[in-house]
């Protein structure tokens, strides 16, 4: 009986069950008096009716039993718990016959170690299974421990990433900035030195060609639109400047954490570049879906289908989205491909 | 030619301020944020505002917001973004929002004077000036797809020049920076708008305008 006790109908069935054992036992009790009455109207002699309160007690007592065992939840030992109890209710019986018979020898000393022997048995074989489960809840508490870590460790990753970017922009790179600055106007002061101004305007361009690796640098770790503006203005800057027409639609509940928000965005950067460069004439729809639990970036496309999901860029991604026990699914048919990528935003 | 300069950073801002004043620029004032630019224009009623896309307090695009803001409270304000990055989008944002020339350049474009100052004198005038790399980013993003037809159709002279253009430059500065007659320059324009299907037009700004409309359209 799995319904909850102030589900309405619940109380009836209880009760049904109770009802009827409560009948039952009423109805023993009361053959008994009368039988026992019988027993002193016609002269009470031997105690007979002993063995008849015997006979209605055992069906009363497994009664009993039954609706016990019916209501017990399911559970490992369920099965064991309604053994010994049956067991414990024949031993009673053998006890009782031995007592009644007279107490001659003990013969119900076989039985009794039969019984106990199949108990035992059964014992052993519940907490032989139960053996690995103990070893199975330290591996499953381990693995969320190390998924619990991992996460961790590659929300710092993201967030120290984006520090890092932070530092370049508003360190390294407005120096060499300002340093570019200073020679421009040095430069301008060496108009009389031509072979000076050379070397002064080669050291800046040097510098320039510094700053570009920086900025490229800071690039691959997120663009700026999505640090500065979120996934769905990152999105919506790629499909604007995609060579084929794609269309956005994104329901974000709040913005994911960074890490999350990045492998969103490389998916869908991925999927889109694949669908121009395979699929030139196809449209494209990316779908953005996140709560505070998933985020979900579906790419499709109309494209002839024939994508490899062995291929470099989409084993990458399944890599970066793997790290965040996220999946990722390819389909692709004659009626276009689907990239599906479900990303987890961790606790 | 009256400019006031938004730059958070002050190595940076100082800089530009001596480096302009050297050459006689006329910078009536600063600021360090969003608000302070909308203060110190409607104050000083400069000709353009150089302004740095990261500003306090979240430093993404507040810069970029402010100026925006800027253009629509005071129209014909030119404005000159400075970013340490290209992001097309935020070009795009910036030619679609009201009149008066922009320009989108990168930092270190600063250090190369000449080319710095021609570019504030020409968004100071109206014009725009484009980075290249926007540039460049826009032209890769219409070729050799489904759109980029046209574009592939163009020599690699007249690539250049659209190049340039986009950039802003005038036909004169093209010539210059080529090597050529003004009037090769003629030629090869009018051949990539034909190329192109554009509508054709005497006036250099509009047809940078044109530029840059089909450059945005995407494919």
């Amino acid at each position: 009986m799995g319904a909850a006790p102030d589900t309405p109908t619940a109380v009836p069935q209880r009760d049904a069950g109770a009802m009827a054992l409560s009948v039952h036992a009423a109805l023993a009790v009361l053959v008994c008096v009368l039988v026992t009455v019988v027993w002193g109207l016609t002269g009470a002699g031997e105690f007979w009716p002993i063995w008849v309160w015997f006979a209605l007690a055992i069906p009363v007592a497994a009664h009993a039993l039954a609706l016990d065992a019916a209501r017990r939840p399911p559970g490992p030992y369920k099965a064991l718990t309604i053994h010994a109890q049956a067991t414990g209710l024949v031993a009673a019986i053998l006890l009782a016959i031995w007592v009644l018979s007279g107490l001659g020898a003990f013969w119900p000393a076989w039985p009794l170690f039969g019984l106990a022997a199949a108990l035992g048995a059964h014992w052993i074989v519940a907490h032989r299974e139960r053996l690995p489960q103990a070893r199975e809840r330290e591996l499953v508490e381990r693995v969320d421990e190390l998924t619990r870590t991992r996460r961790g460790a590659l929300d710092v990753q993201a967030a120290e990433l984006r520090r890092i970017e932070r530092d370049l922009h508003d360190g390294a790179q407005a120096r060499l900035v300002a340093l570019s600055m200073l020679m421009g106007r040095a430069e301008e002061r060496l108009e009389d030195r031509p072979e000076v101004a050379d070397l002064v305007r080669r050291a800046r361009e040097e510098a320039s060609a510094a700053i570009g690796e920086l900025r490229d640098l800071a690039r691959g770790i997120a663009p700026p639109v999505l640090a500065d503006r979120g996934l769905q203005a990152a999105i919506e800057a790629l499909a604007g400047r995609s060579l084929i027409p794609v269309t956005v639609e994104a329901r974000l509940e709040r913005r994911p954490p960074p890490v999350v928000e990045t492998a969103a965005y490389f998916v869908a950067a991925e999927a889109i570049t694949n669908v121009a460069k395979h699929a030139p004439g196809a449209r494209a729809r990316v779908q953005v879906e996140g709560d505070g639990g998933q985020v979900v970036v579906v790419v499709t496309d109309d494209g002839p289908g024939g994508a490899d999901g062995g291929g470099s860029g989409l084993t990458g991604l399944r890599h970066r989205v793997e790290a965040l026990d996220g999946t990722l699914a390819i389909d692709s048919g004659p009626g276009g491909t689907t990239v599906k990528a479900v990303l987890p935003c961790g606790s | 030619m009256r400019v006031v300069i938004v730059e958070d950073n002050a190595l940076l801002r100082e800089g530009i301020v001596a480096l302009l004043r050297e050459r006689g620029v006329d910078v009536v004032a600063q600021a360090e944020d969003g608000p302070g630019l909308l203060r110190i224009v409607a104050g000083h009623k400069p000709d353009l505002a150089i302004v740095d896309v990261r500003l306090a307090p979240t430093f993404t695009d507040e810069g970029l917001r402010a100026a925006i803001e800027a253009r629509r409270r005071h129209p014909g304000l030119a404005v000159l973004i400075l970013s340490q990055y290209v992001e097309p989008v935020y070009t795009a944002e910036l030619l679609a929002e009201g009149d008066g020339g922009v320009g989108y350049l990168l930092k270190e474009r600063v250090g190369d004077v000449r080319a710095f100052i021609d570019a504030l004198e020409r968004v100071a005038g109206g014009g725009t000036a484009l980075d290249r790399e926007v540039v460049a980013q826009l032209v890769d993003t219409r070729r050799g797809g489904a759109g980029g037809g046209a574009l592939d159709s163009l020599t690699p002279r007249e690539r250049e020049v659209l190049e340039l253009m986009a950039e802003g430059r005038t036909n004169a500065a093209i010539a210059r920076k080529m090597v050529v007659r003004p009037g090769a320059v003629e030629k090869h324009i009018s051949s990539i708008f034909s190329k192109l299907d554009l509508p054709a037009s005497d006036d250099d700004h509009r047809r940078v305008l044109a530029v840059l409309t089909y450059l945005q359209a995407g494919g």
